[in-house]
């Protein structure tokens, strides 16, 4: 249960908002690079963190993300022409470089310097592992680029898909942590999901249904352990990271590609659920990428031609009781994301978390928001650089492995949390 | 036509969620088995909660062994007054014990023998000790890992009250 103020505190993440400001502080995923594909290829409108921008590719391939309006009349430059190293809005001819820096003003006389006057806020664009980042906050305080293992390995190692999600971030990351929903939600897709099936550490799963939590704090964020009982005096314990703010990671199973997610506010009604798999040292099969594509695992089929997700809310994301009584499914709802998505977009705009009744195997959800308002609220009163931040953080990997009973998991899983170059994934 | 879903999942529709309460008051019983958590837990019992109380087992870690004198006498609460552990716990939603890295706390298996006794949850916290070395809390682990459904080892003492606040003890 939080309090209305600490709801709103962690929910409202518009710029001058204390949340606001604390994920002004990372680098963050922005776009697909497929998005921007080519120099001067069509401009794209990305709303984040309740700001409305463009994002584009110059005739050279320098990445811009600039306030989506001009200067002069407050249009969408989304319309305008991206030619000879700018963005020209087509209402009268003003043109923008990727820094939003005006460089024309057809209508004044070019000596004039009146251009130079005129720019528009921008932030950088990098790219990486086939993903455009952003970094939103103070120029002076720009963090070293992020280093997630997804996005550091060979560009055929890995695969990263994002669909929009209508419901504020919290509730969506939330999903992220909470390991005590999958024996529910997922259960049946861990022996049909090409993705999930035929890993050895499926069977304990299903054999335990009374699984055991330990929630642990690191310097990014948490870890989140989650064990079950095996042979031969072992558990077989599944760690999820978190990363501050909101990247989560599910722990692998078998040798199938490792996958989690980010979650990005696009205002405090939708945020975009960034999906990633990738495979520490190999390349993924075309099987593999072929099932991602179909919306297997943690990815979705889309309505064409969109990031919108083909089951959504205007179609009651396709319920199926049917399956559901026949224990296809247990929600109704086919694939792992929008079996999540459905739920946790049913919740509405924003969860009124006043009157959720958390219980004690919920300590993971309660220690991520308690983070999170201490994080926030250092970085107000002291400009204490939040957790995350550090491109260290972002090694972290998740994992499966079996343990003896009297090992600790963060002793005895001690490397296998660790993202090591060549070093194939702690997997069972 | 919108769908179901569409309309039922805007702020407008949100508005309309009933206001009645959808919860009782629960008995909580929070337990600090070494003397270091027992001052934490002192303090954070002085604010105003919504039916936690608040305990010590001092005597099983300063003078008791586990099964020597019966179970009776092992809560103390923060006026120092001997409780009788398995009537505690038989009337609480569920108990939390709390333990600082290092500490002697092989005061939990007995609390666990009586949440077990009424199939109660526990729930375990480990804060940071005067030892923060790895093996200490290790040792701490030890104790409360065979016996808690939940275990959480947090970097402060302020997560006590965050995390009794969100499960409205």
């Amino acid at each position: 249960m939080l309090k209305k103020e600490q709801n709103d505190y962690l929910c409202q993440t518009n710029p001058g908002t204390p949340m606001g400001n604390l994920f002004r502080c990372y680098w963050m995923p922005a776009l697909l690079a497929e998005e921007l594909p080519e120099n001067d290829c069509p401009p794209v409108r990305v709303k984040l963190l309740g700001e409305r921008l463009l994002a584009f590719r110059d005739s050279e391939g320098k990445l811009g993300l600039i306030d989506e309006f001009c200067a002069h009349r407050g249009v969408s430059l989304w319309f305008g022409r991206n030619e000879d190293c700018g963005l020209r809005c087509p209402y009268h001819g003003w043109k923008y470089d990727v820094n939003g820096q005006c460089v024309d003003v057809p209508s004044e006389p070019a000596e004039s310097g009146y251009a130079k006057k005129i720019k528009l806020k921008n932030y950088p664009l990098i790219e990486q592992g086939g993903v455009l980042w952003t970094y939103m906050g103070d120029p002076e305080k720009q963090p070293p680029h992020p280093e997630f293992e997804f996005a550091t390995v060979p560009l055929n190692q890995t695969f990263m898909t994002k669909r929009i999600q209508e419901c504020n971030w919290l509730q969506a990351m939330e999903g992220g942590i909470d390991s005590s929903h999958v024996s529910f939600l997922h259960r049946g897709d861990l022996s049909s999901d090409p993705l999930f099936k035929g890993a050895g550490g499926n069977k304990y799963n299903m054999q335990d249904m009374s699984p055991v939590f330990e929630v642990v704090e690191n310097d990014g964020g948490l870890l989140i352990g989650v064990r079950r009982n095996a042979e031969d005096n072992q558990y077989y314990w599944r760690i999820t990271p978190w990363v501050m703010p909101c990247y989560t990671g599910v722990p692998p199973r078998g040798d199938h590609p490792i996958h989690g997610h980010f979650w990005v506010p696009i205002d405090d009604e939708s945020c975009w659920a960034w999906s990633y798999d990738y495979h520490p040292t190999r390349a993924l099969t075309d099987k593999e990428v072929a099932a991602m594509k179909d919306g297997k695992g943690i990815h979705v089929k889309y309505v064409p031609g969109t990031y919108i997700p083909l089951a959504n809310k205007t179609n009651d994301y396709l319920m199926d009781r049917a399956a559901q009584k026949a224990g296809k499914t247990f929600s109704g709802i086919e694939g792992i994301g929008m079996q999540d998505a459905s739920l946790q977009e049913s919740m509405g705009p924003i969860c009124d978390r006043t009157k959720e009744n958390l219980v004690g195997t919920d300590n993971g959800i309660i220690m991520a928001r308690h983070r999170l308002m201490r994080a926030a609220r250092a970085l107000a009163d002291k400009g204490t650089i939040p957790p995350g931040v550090n491109p260290e953080h972002h090694k972290v990997r998740q994992a499966a492995l079996l343990l003896p009973r009297d090992v600790q998991y963060k002793d005895g899983a001690k490397e296998a949390l660790v993202a090591r170059k060549g070093v194939r994934q702690a997997s069972v | 036509m919108q769908s179901e879903s569409a309309r039922m999942t805007t702020a407008r529709e949100a508005s309309y969620r009933v206001q009645y309460p959808n919860s009782k008051k629960r008995a909580v019983k929070v337990i600090a088995v070494d003397p270091a958590s027992a001052k934490i837990v002192d303090e954070i019992s002085k604010k105003d909660w919504n039916g936690a109380a608040f305990f010590t087992a001092p005597a099983f870690t300063t003078e008791e062994t586990p099964g020597g004198s019966g179970l009776k006498a092992w809560l103390k609460d923060l006026a120092g007054r001997t409780m009788d552990l398995v009537s505690e716990i038989e009337h609480c939603d569920f108990a939390v014990v709390i333990t600082t890295a290092g500490a002697d706390a092989r005061a939990v298996s007995v609390i666990a023998d009586a949440c077990a006794l009424y199939h109660k949850s526990l729930v375990g916290l480990v804060l940071p000790g005067e030892d923060d070395s790895d093996a200490a809390m290790a040792e701490s682990m030890r104790h409360l890992r065979p016996y808690t459904r939940m275990l959480v080892i947090a970097s402060g003492a302020d997560y006590i009250e965050a995390m009794l606040t969100a499960l409205r003890a």
